[in-house]
């Protein structure tokens, strides 16, 4: 229990994400006619099959995440170091001590830019890549794996792989030895070159999942539709720009939201990479490095759970303006279009 | 069909009750499980499974916990040690956790301390006073159980001690023309101009891991701070004395002749060949400052697994105008302790691998420095032999000041000294961060 502080808004902020995504990608279907059967009245069977189903992962979610939050938000008020009860009650200090703390504020300000810079350097990336390799050619499945790949491989292995390649006596720099540039680039440690690095890694391991959603949901689009441009004279890149874009854009808005809340969550790589100190100075600490340290690494578990709870509030109201002013545009665009 | 949907209504409910109770049955704030331990304590005669986690990864701490284990099984029918290693820089966090959901192992590594005190005030650890054998505490001798001692109760068995100073190869000095070790910051300072003289890296420091970087300042707050400030250390919470500001400023003054291995802010310490204690191994850099751990983690980095034949030791030396006792030592010791919960043979597994025989075989697996005196034959590295003696003669020994001081305050220092290092911190920076931290912890 004791990783409360810790745990508490990775999980929350996970099942968050997957829950948000699952109402996303719901709404984002065409209404099939399952849905106004349902209205009608359910028969008591039916209610049985909804319990059956739903209730292990309601139980699940309640245990798993509802409960960590209050466990959490209860130790925030305490002054706790993780050894037997909290008894030390000190109100909202822990929450002024986080608030007032100018390295909590540059954390955030670092997910938010990792938040901004994916969506600015991922985004277009995957769209040309899905494009070209939702072509018909050669080697096509080889280059899909390959970029995959790096998604699949567990962030722990990633990070030390990077880690070691990126440190001054690393691989890289190594390399750039040979190739005759003899200058030594502190790649993790230099605060000028340091969210670069991060940015670079982060999209190398996180495009194949973009990639992935934006070739399914272009290859959710008709082929009569190009087509059919095709025949009234469109260009390649007409036919892109004016038809493939516009249906893909409720993939991209998801996958938006997705790199949002994955940017906001951000821990791994960075702890891994950068250790459990050196992230501070090279600028690439986020919130969820900053709760590790200053709640487990520190010792002070309440102050931990209070950091959680601080993040936690932080990615909800961006995971709900994103749904409102997002993915609700994308919801009556694509369902009028269906239903008209 | 009424009754048939208040019938399974019912059955989720209690299903779901049933799920929340289990998950109730960890009751954090209950120390009676949290202190219980992984197993149940069995009474005599029965069948008796105990865990254990220690931090030794490397081959022949290993194979030694194993022997161990397997010799005390042998002698203790129906008693069964389940061993866990866990990796040095995770096992503090792990057992806290472990420890708050109730399940501790029942054998585990203390480093003493303030870590110590605090498992202490949350009644999660044995006090083994009286159950420590006569013939054991006569072997170790009364000053060995000081680090694991809390208000006149010993807590853990020492295994180990661990004095700090300067490791370093002998053929590197050699080669750079460094006749005679430093004892004040003027020959270190030159020793480390010859070395770079001779395209040696002087100072191996893996300031990734910030805590062999903040060694670094503990020992020259050792050097400038007197011993009545150093051993007051828990009641003077201002840290008020001038001498913490003066080590910070030594520490920023030594940083500016860059002593230390290329891109040392992204060395770690103890990992792989590109680690410090790897350079140390590979003779890519002349000395690391650590505790009597050292040999064995270079030892277990050296190509041949064997350990470095030309390590040798010296200790921190003194600085100008310093309070402290150029001959004093910072030092640690690794115990292993019960947990409250634990049963009666885990006490008995503490005495049993405290024996002269065992302990031996402790020092010479993590080639470090026995906590039993009768023990102290077998040390026979020359390095470890030179720490060894100063550290019986030192007018006096001081515990880590991260152990000491505790988590919250060691946190500050590691981020403090980095920074430090890093040049985006002055000395006073530093200190105030030091400072607030001591008011909060």
């Amino acid at each position: 229990m004791s990783e409360t502080g810790v745990t508490a808004t990775a999980v929350p902020g996970d099942a968050l994400s997957k829950v948000n995504v699952r109402g996303g990608g719901a709404t984002a279907l065409p209404p099939s006619g399952v849905r106004r059967r349902r209205s009608k009245g359910l028969s008591w069977r039916g209610r049985l099959e909804i319990t059956l189903l739903s209730g292990p992962a309601i139980v699940v979610f309640v245990l798993f995440v509802i409960v960590p939050v209050f466990v959490a938000l209860y130790y925030s008020f305490f002054a706790w170091k993780g050894y037997g009860p909290a008894t030390n009650f000190i109100g909202f200090d822990n929450y002024t001590w986080t608030l007032g703390n100018k390295d909590f504020w540059s954390a955030v300000g670092h997910n938010f830019a990792i938040a901004g810079l994916s969506l600015l350097f991922q985004g277009p990336l995957a769209v040309l890549l899905a494009l070209l390799l939702n072509q018909k050619m050669r080697g096509r499945s080889l280059i899909r794996v390959l970029i995959f790949v790096p998604y699949v491989i567990s962030e722990a292995i990633v990070g030390i792989g990077w880690r070691l390649m990126l440190s001054d006596t690393g691989a890289i720099n190594g390399l750039l030895h040979r190739l005759g540039i003899d200058s030594i680039v502190s790649w993790i440690s230099d605060p000028k070159i340091a969210l670069w690095t991060l940015m670079f890694v982060i999209t190398w391991k996180y495009i194949g999942f973009a990639v992935i959603l934006m070739l399914a949901g272009l290859q959710g689009i008709p082929e009569e539709l190009s087509e059919a441009a095709a025949v009234d004279g469109a260009s390649y890149w007409q036919i892109q720009r004016h038809i493939m874009l516009p249906l893909l854009a409720p993939t991209i808005k998801i996958w938006a939201f997705l790199s949002v809340i994955g940017s906001m969550q951000l821990f791994d790589l960075v702890y891994i990479i950068w250790g459990q100190y050196i992230a501070n100075i090279s600028g690439t600490s986020t919130m969820a490095y900053f709760m590790a340290q200053n709640g487990r690494l520190s010792g002070q578990l309440g102050r931990g759970s209070a950091i959680a709870i601080v993040v936690f509030v932080i990615s909800l109201v961006v995971a709900l303006a994103f749904q409102k002013f997002v993915m609700n545009r994308n919801t009556e665009g694509a369902l009028t279009s269906k239903e008209d | 069909m009424t009754h048939a949907k208040k019938f399974v209504t019912a059955l989720t409910i209690t299903a779901m009750a049933g799920f929340a109770l289990a998950g109730c049955g960890n009751n954090p704030t209950d120390p009676a499980t949290s202190g219980a331990g992984g197993s149940s304590s069995a009474a005599a005669g029965e069948d008796v499974a105990m865990t254990f986690w220690h931090n030794g990864t490397g081959d022949k701490s290993q194979a030694y916990w194993k022997d161990v284990v397997a010799a005390f099984e042998t002698d203790n029918p129906g008693v069964t040690i389940e061993i866990q290693v866990v990796q040095n820089e995770e096992l503090d966090g792990k057992l806290q956790t472990a420890m708050q959901a109730g399940t501790a192992p029942d054998i585990f590594l203390q480093r003493g301390g303030g870590k110590m005190a605090e498992m202490v005030d949350a009644g999660l650890v044995m006090d083994i006073t009286d159950k420590i054998d006569a013939d054991i505490k006569e072997a170790y001798g009364a000053g060995a159980f000081g680090f694991d001692t809390l208000a006149g109760k010993i807590y853990a068995m020492p295994m180990s001690a661990q004095p700090e100073g300067l490791w370093y190869s002998q053929d590197l000095f050699d080669q750079a023309g460094i006749t005679t070790n430093p004892t004040d910051m003027a020959s270190f300072n030159d020793a480390v101009s010859k070395l770079k003289a001779a395209n040696i890296q002087p100072i191996a420091l893996g300031a990734q891991d910030a805590w062999p970087a903040a060694h670094w300042y503990y020992s020259f707050a050792l050097r400038e701070c007197s011993q009545d400030v150093v051993e007051n250390l828990a009641t003077d919470k201002e840290l008020a004395d001038g001498c913490w500001l003066r080590a910070f400023t030594d520490l920023d003054t030594l940083a500016k002749t860059e002593p230390f291995n290329q891109g040392f802010l992204t060395t770690v310490a103890q990992q792989g060949a590109g680690s410090a204690a790897g350079l140390i191994a590979n003779h890519q850099a002349a000395m690391d400052l650590m505790g009597a751990w050292e040999p064995g983690v270079i030892g277990d980095l050296t190509p041949d697994k064997e350990t470095l034949p030309d390590l040798r030791w010296f200790p921190f030396p003194a600085v100008d105008g310093g309070e402290g006792d150029p001959d004093a030592i910072m030092a640690g010791s690794d115990g292993y302790s019960c947990s409250a919960g634990a049963p009666d043979a885990c006490v008995k597994f503490l005495n049993f691998i405290a024996q002269k025989e065992y302990n031996e075989g402790y020092a010479t697996a993590y080639a470090t420095i026995p906590a039993n005196s009768e023990a102290m034959g077998v040390v026979e590295d020359p390095a470890l032999k030179a720490a060894a003696t100063a550290f019986s003669k030192a007018p006096y020994s001081v515990l880590w000041f991260d152990t000491s001081l505790g988590q919250e305050v060691g946190n500050a220092v590691n981020n403090a000294v980095v920074a430090l290092l890093a040049g985006q911190a002055d000395p006073a920076a530093a200190l105030a961060q030091m400072q607030a931290a001591v008011k909060a912890g």
